[in-house]
């Protein structure tokens, strides 16, 4: 699971934000991007000794200067919900794409290998053409 | 071991307990539940070691979900929860670490 898209999911959640000059913000996450940076709302700052609070209404950081963030629990399984619910809807379109590369790849060298040594040239033919040339030399 | 020699970098680590020395100098231990290329983590059910030459190791719970950037980490390492559990934290007197020096 990717970190941003925890991030993505925690939008609307409560979170807490350090920064890397110490002060954390607690707030609602409003927005953030792929680089990070976050947009929050009803925002409470602490300073790094943690002895100074002020209430702001709105703030956005960048996001190279946060150490870490923390997020509700229930967001992890928010995350594990919805990527499901994204497989599921275009289970075919993946596994077909999937399915057929891994058939292709497999029976060309399958049968060629088999074949080989077991049923002779009939098998061989339908191997492929790098197959069936190499196949050709070794019946001479 | 949860190590994969075959396999590089954090995907062996995923769901595993991992201790992260962070550039602050803190030492953090949770489940590792995701990683990317800029080594930022999700980790689950955080602690962090606080170390003190004076009294023993203490243990506090952060609770919760963190993400830590990649840019605040300095070490991951893995973790044995079962020589982990033979630990005796209150014991082990250790002088806290200084911050990374950029």
């Amino acid at each position: 699971m990717l970190p941003l898209l925890l991030l993505k999911t925690a939008q609307k959640h409560p979170v807490l934000v350090e920064l890397k000059n110490g002060e954390t913000y607690n707030g609602h996450m409003v927005q953030c991007d792929s680089w990070m940076n976050v947009h929050l709302r009803e925002v409470i700052c602490t300073s790094k000794d943690g002895d100074r609070f002020w209430r702001i209404p709105e703030t956005y950081i960048r996001g190279n200067t946060i150490k870490y963030l923390r997020v509700p629990d229930e967001v992890i399984d928010k995350v594990k919900e919805e990527t499901y619910k994204r497989d599921e809807k275009r289970p075919n379109v993946f596994n077909r794409g999937r399915g057929m590369r891994g058939r292709g790849g497999g029976r060309g060298e399958g049968r060629g290998q088999m074949d080989g040594g077991g049923r002779g040239e009939g098998g061989r033919g339908s191997g492929g053409r790098g197959n069936r040339g190499r196949g050709q030399h070794q019946q001479l | 071991m949860a190590a994969d020699l075959q396999e590089a970098g954090l995907a062996s680590l995923v769901d595993t307990t991992i201790s992260v020395i962070t550039n602050d100098g803190r030492n953090i231990v949770g489940i590792l539940r995701g990683y990317d290329q800029a080594t930022n983590l999700i980790l689950d059910e955080c602690h962090e070691r606080v170390y003190s030459s004076k009294s023993g190791v203490d243990q506090v719970v952060l609770g919760g979900l963190h993400v830590v950037r990649g840019d605040n980490i300095a070490v991951v390492g893995e973790l044995d929860d079962d020589l982990d559990q033979q630990l005796n934290l209150s014991q082990i007197r250790a002088a806290p670490l200084k911050a990374v020096q950029h």
